[in-house]
């Protein structure tokens, strides 16, 4: 499902509220047949996962490649006891990081502020995947990155996420994005949904006509 | 003078720690340091002369520092406070409650025994220090390192590191920067306990300037000692420490009477904070040099344009990530 909307239209705040990162002023908000409404993130982060705008928000600078995906891994037991270390685990890891074709598998070890911010994108869009949510938020997960590698972000997530079969919210700027990917389309705009479409009908939807939505 | 100097850095070694758990792993510049440090000293003292053991004795300081770490990070997570000021709050209150345990501003141990009597007496002072020192360090540091290694102490990290991250990857961040108060102050604390025992009294105003000390000594530590790994950024710590006391030694030696130390402090601190930003910029400098000889440029034309430019990433800069 893709988001699109001008600025301060509320796609944001629609996210946030999601995520957990606003608080609720009314209704109530269910993840996977549980109340989250009033869960802090951390809750709520056993069925939804994010992938932020900024590269350097999703993943940790200071710490390793491995160490990064090692958080990912689990949204659970994190106050655990044990080694966070395990056997096989390098060998897991290089599988995981082999399909991003960037490089990433020879790098556990390196700290994550080395990457450039396309190998921190995949890397964050890996590691909110990693843990199988029930829910995908993208909040313009493409935006700070260069027409080249956002390009290339896109196209591995669509592949990851058709292949996880994960359901998916994807807020965008970019209309060509919000019309090529997802079965779903919803327009904000104050606050409000102006448009929703899915399926067929959102095959048939052209840049022009939302252009001339987002006039009105 | 290099053996006492070792012996009382080894003393100091659990403060330096814990100021490096909350300011390097936590990224928070922790006051609570000026109260848990005294706090520490105090409750043991008290609890040596009311018959405890000295090892049941620090062990109820450290636990009393943690208490206190508790306090200043409930006031930071749960009231929202700037962590600067739930510090200075903590320690403001213990100031209070440090007078209260110890009745009066100055408790003298009599013959109670301390740490270092359970060594044989024929060693010396600096030997008996120095073996105890090292056995409570050690100790801190084999906790401290079993803890980074299991998921707890990763999720410690990643909190201080990157708390949004964390919190989107189910890691309860206000409990973790707790805890890590909690350890922090518990170190500070002991190591007020030792300092206690090894001055033979505890006094009210012993923990003024601790948080430089702490601060200064972490950054020393870490010109000498560079590394990742964990054992490693301990063990600059425990070197940083030891350095810094013979700093004080020195300059005692020289004449500068006790009263001026924490001034002496304060400048120590501002040098080891400038030293690494100078040596950045020299090292960018002769990079560009012998790049710009490389490809054959006169450097004169271009470096002055250069130089404004070269990037010199600051010590407490909390933009490096």
């Amino acid at each position: 499902m893709a988001v699109i909307g001008n600025n301060g239209a509320g796609k944001s705040t629609l996210l946030n509220t999601i995520a957990g990162t606003l608080p609720v002023d009314a209704g109530e908000l269910r993840l996977a047949d549980h109340d989250v409404t009033h869960k802090p993130v951390a809750y709520r982060s056993r069925w939804l996962s994010r992938v932020f705008q900024d590269p350097k928000m999703g993943t940790a600078g200071e710490l390793s490649v491995a160490e990064n995906l090692t958080l990912a891994e689990h949204h659970t037991g994190s106050m655990s006891l044990r080694g966070y270390r395990r056997k096989g685990q390098t060998a897991a890891y290089r599988e995981l990081l082999q399909p991003l074709n960037m490089g990433l598998e020879d790098r556990l070890t390196t700290q994550v502020k080395y990457l450039s911010g396309g190998q921190r994108q995949a890397l964050s869009l890996l590691m909110a995947t990693l843990s199988h949510p029930e829910l995908l938020l993208l909040d313009e997960h493409t935006a700070a990155l260069d027409p080249q590698t956002s390009h290339q972000v896109m196209a591995l997530t669509q592949k990851i996420v058709t292949e996880n079969q994960l359901t998916t919210l994807m807020i965008t700027h970019k209309m060509s994005d919000a019309l090529t990917y997802g079965n779903r389309l919803v327009m904000v705009q104050d606050g409000q949904i102006k448009l929703d479409v899915r399926g067929e009908e959102k095959q048939r939807i052209r840049q022009a006509d939302l252009l001339g939505l987002f006039a009105d | 003078m290099l053996i006492t100097s070792i012996g009382q850095g080894l003393l100091w070694a659990p403060l330096v720690i814990g100021v490096f758990l909350t300011f390097r792993i936590l990224d928070i510049p922790d006051l609570t340091t000026e109260g848990s440090f005294p706090l520490g000293a105090a409750v043991t003292v008290s609890a040596m002369i009311h018959g405890q053991s000295a090892i049941v004795a620090s062990l109820l300081g450290f636990l009393a520092g943690c208490l206190a770490g508790w306090v200043t990070g409930m006031l930071d997570t749960k009231l929202k406070m700037p962590s600067l000021l739930a510090g200075i709050l903590t320690m403001t209150g213990l100031y209070s409650i440090n007078m209260h345990v110890m009745g009066k501003s100055n408790v003298p141990l009599l013959d109670q025994k301390v740490l270092t009597s359970y060594l044989p007496a024929t060693w010396s002072v600096d030997l008996q220090t120095i073996v105890v020192g090292l056995g409570v360090t050690a100790l801190v540091m084999a906790g401290l390192i079993w803890l980074f290694r299991t998921r707890l102490g990763l999720s410690l990290m990643a909190t201080g590191n990157n708390a949004a991250m964390s919190a989107a990857n189910g890691i309860y961040t206000d409990r973790m920067v707790i805890l890590g108060y909690m350890v922090s102050n518990g170190c500070i604390a002991l190591s007020g306990a030792l300092i206690a025992q090894s001055n033979g009294f505890a006094d009210i105003g012993m923990g003024i300037g601790t948080i430089v000390i702490g601060l200064a000594s972490v950054l020393v530590g870490e010109i000498f000692l560079r590394g990742r790994q964990i054992w490693l950024r301990l063990a600059a710590m425990v070197l940083g420490a030891v350095i810094y006391r013979y700093l004080l030694t020195v300059a005692m030696g020289l004449g500068f009477p006790v009263d001026d130390l924490k001034i002496l402090s304060a400048g120590i601190l501002v040098i080891v904070i400038c030293l690494p930003l100078l040596r950045n910029k020299l090292q960018t400098k002769q990079q560009l040099k012998r790049y710009l000889k490389q490809i054959g440029v006169d450097e004169h034309a271009t470096t002055s344009s250069l130089k404004r430019q070269a990037p010199t990433e600051g010590l407490l800069s909390r933009d490096s990530k």
